[in-house]
């Protein structure tokens, strides 16, 4: 702290702002979600765990929503880190022509506004005339036609597919100015001993990709709990409530005026962002030190 | 001087800058999907030649409608006008247009409207809404394909079995019976409230019981038996693989290609499809009601689709001004003859627009075969409509039993009467 280079007060303007906007809403809102607070009445009273019991009880849906959004988060991180570390490690070393145009290619679909994405998809996705199964089809292959986003065992597989088609770009860029930091000689070195080319990538790469591998994990999290837009578009939450998620049933609470239980929902899900985040992020820094 | 010039003729700019952005008004308009005719667009554009002020139609996929609408209300964030289904218990709960519209009783069309159809787009003797929908004409009935019914000699269908019977010899020589677009959200959902006449004739005044809370639909074995009639005819196929995924554009593709041999549609159906298919006559469609629990009640529905202005509005006047244009006889008529799918308007003095065969089939229904349904004749049906259509989805699924459906109607009917502090409901 001596040798700062700025008084502390040259902070405060951003603390004001970042405290107004965004700590006492957030706060507000936990305050809320312990109320009766909704659309039909200017009346706010105290109703203690209520909304809670409420989400967790069984006869009604949000249990089922938090584990639609729990099996989005952890397919979205799974897919996404392999395939983006697959895509870099091949734009890295193995593809030598044209390599900038296909991160280009690739990266692409994270720019195009979700909404598009959506209802190309559900187009692409149509069982009747979607060009998916008209190809499947085509070639044969009709057996393997689905009703993708209306049968209700594999809508939220193929939400989870096209999410990570969108974002596969975004991460592979991360990783791949991962890759590009870890030197050379370690793998000429290697080499020399005779580590092949599975070894190198097991003792060099992913060990040292451990840091970008950490930053997307964190990332692709916070994104897949709080997903919203794809799922609204693609399906709505439906066939029934079988791909609705925390956040489109925040939305419908809050359309339908029942304010206290949509800030309740997303009270839970902001305590599990906090307590997941905050394990991530402690392993995040410490790394460096380690390392 | 050359200086003074300058500034004056700024000022003067200014000023005949600010007279012209005063009078470039755009009136914002949001609105489900079918809800705007293309006639009602080419009206607002003589709208705007006669008075300069725009209208910015701002159409909404139907599956998203009322959770957008609902929250840009709630949020104090409406266009100047918005639709939205009249009902008396939809105008309180959904909209809340004692707080978001404008009253508009003293408006000139007030007087002409039908006062059935008046009264479910008022509150408390207020009237909130301009209901400019085909009330007759979009009474819903079950368009069949008289080609198809004849080379498989069937007939038409006046109970269940016969309808079931129908859909087996249909699925038997590879037509898919019943084009039912689910994904839509909301048109499944017609098969259940619309049968309120057949609900009132098995169980009389079920209506006025379930508004003071003295019956339940869960209880009901009408209900339970069309709810569970509904899901039989799906799953055993009679909507077809693709229902889940099919929206109600395509209905006149469906139904005008001969892919499908009936469809729910509008009693001016046919008239909607000849629009998109010329070839096909009009007269080749016939029409039954809902045989579901042996029905055979026309149903009838004085609410629709209707235009509030919302309260929050800086172009209130600007919209009254639009009401009044569009509810001119002239303009009426206009709408009634250039949009397939109005064929009458709940106002007096009207040239209807209806086939003959559509006259006879309403006028084969004595008064007493006829009733209103029960999203209309029973509060807080209207407003969950949606919320039915989900579970309704859920139970072709197998997610939820058809009792459940119910069940969950109830819950949300008491939950939405307690909020309205309905005394049928106070403990």
């Amino acid at each position: 702290m001596k040798n700062r280079v700025y008084p502390f007060y040259f902070t405060l303007g951003a603390i004001i702002l970042y405290a107004a906007f965004v700590v006492l809403p957030g706060f507000m809102g936990i305050a809320y979600s312990f109320t009766d607070w909704n659309s039909y009445t200017s009346e706010v009273n105290f109703v203690g765990l209520d909304n809670f019991r409420t989400i967790l009880s069984t006869g009604e849906n949000y249990l089922s929503y938090i584990q639609n959004t729990l099996f989005f988060t952890v397919w979205t991180i799974t897919l996404k880190t392999i395939i983006a570390l697959f895509l870099a490690v091949l734009l890295n070393y193995g593809v030598r022509r044209l390599s900038h145009l296909y991160r280009v290619v690739i990266y692409l679909p994270v720019v195009l506004p979700t909404i598009a994405v959506g209802l190309v998809f559900r187009s692409i996705l149509n069982p009747r005339s979607g060009i998916l199964n008209e190809f499947l089809r085509s070639v044969g292959l009709g057996a393997l036609a689905q009703s993708w986003l209306v049968n209700p065992d594999i809508a939220m597989l193929s939400i989870v597919g096209v999410d990570t088609w969108k974002g596969v770009g975004y991460i592979m860029v991360i990783l791949l100015a991962g890759l590009q930091t870890i030197p050379q000689e370690y793998y000429e070195a290697a080499e020399i001993d005779g580590a092949s080319s599975t070894a190198r990538f097991r003792h060099i790469t992913l060990p040292l990709l451990v840091p970008a591998i950490t930053v997307v994990t964190v990332l692709n999290l916070l994104y897949g709990l709080r997903v919203f837009d794809i799922v609204y578009v693609l399906t709505g939450g439906g066939p029934g409530y079988a791909t609705d998620v925390v956040f489109t049933a925040v939305f419908d609470e809050f359309s339908k005026g029942r304010y206290g239980l949509g800030t309740a929902l997303s009270t839970v899900l902001f305590v599990v962002m906090t307590v997941v985040g905050f394990f991530i992020v402690r392993r995040l820094t410490r790394d460096p030190i380690e390392a | 001087m050359k200086k003074l010039t300058f500034i004056l003729l700024s000022l003067m700019l200014l000023a005949f800058g600010s007279v012209q952005a005063q009078d470039a008004v755009t009136l914002t308009y949001m609105a489900s999907q079918g809800w705007v005719p293309d006639a009602e667009i080419e009206l607002g554009a003589q709208f705007e030649a006669e008075t300069g002020i725009h209208v910015d139609y701002q159409i909404v996929p139907a599956d998203q409608y009322f959770t957008v609408l609902q929250t840009r209300l709630n949020t104090g964030e409406a266009t100047d006008i918005f639709g939205g289904q009249s009902g008396v218990s939809d105008l309180i709960i959904n909209y809340n247009v004692e707080a978001n519209a404008v009253d508009l009783s003293d408006q000139a069309w007030v007087d002409l409207i039908d006062p059935l159809v008046l009264a479910q787009a008022s509150v408390n003797g207020t009237a909130y809404g301009l209901t400019l929908w085909d009330v007759m004409g979009t009474t819903w009935v079950v368009n069949y394909n008289k080609t198809i019914f004849e080379e498989n000699n069937l007939t038409v269908p006046t109970t269940y079995e016969a309808l079931k019977a129908t859909c087996e010899t249909l699925l038997g020589v590879g037509i898919i019976p019943i084009f039912e677009p689910v994904a839509s959200g909301w048109h499944h959902v017609l098969w259940f409230p619309e049968l309120g006449p057949r609900y009132e004739e098995v169980t009389p005044g079920l209506a006025a019981a379930l508004n003071a809370n003295e019956a339940t639909f869960a209880d009901d074995p009408t209900m339970l038996s069309v709810v569970e009639q509904l899901n039989e005819l799906y799953t055993m196929g009679c909507f077809g693989d693709n229902a889940l995924a099919d929206t109600t554009e395509f209905t006149t593709e469906a139904l005008g290609t001969g892919q499908y041999a009936m469809g729910l549609t509008n009693l001016t159906g046919p008239q909607t499809i000849v629009a998109d298919y010329p070839d096909v006559s009009a007269e080749s469609f016939g029409f039954f009601v809902m045989p579901l629990a042996d029905n055979q009640n026309l149903n009838i529905n004085p609410a629709g689709p209707t235009k509030f202005i919302y309260s929050g509005s800086e172009h209130i006047d600007e919209a009254k001004l639009y009401f009044e244009f569009l509810t001119r006889p002239e303009n009426l008529q206009y709408l009634i003859d250039n949009n397939p799918a109005m064929r009458t308007l709940p106002f007096a003095g009207l040239t209807f627009n209806l086939m003959p065969n559509q006259q006879e089939f309403l006028d084969s229904f004595a008064p007493e075969q006829r009733g209103t349904v029960y999203q209309t004749a029973v509060n807080y049906v209207n407003p969950q409509w949606m919320d039915i259509g989900q579970d309704l989805t859920a139970m072709f699924t197998g997610a939820l039993e058809p009792h459940e459906v119910l069940v969950s109607i109830d819950e949300r009917r008491a939950e939405m009467a307690q909020a309205a502090q309905d005394p049928g409901w106070s403990e």
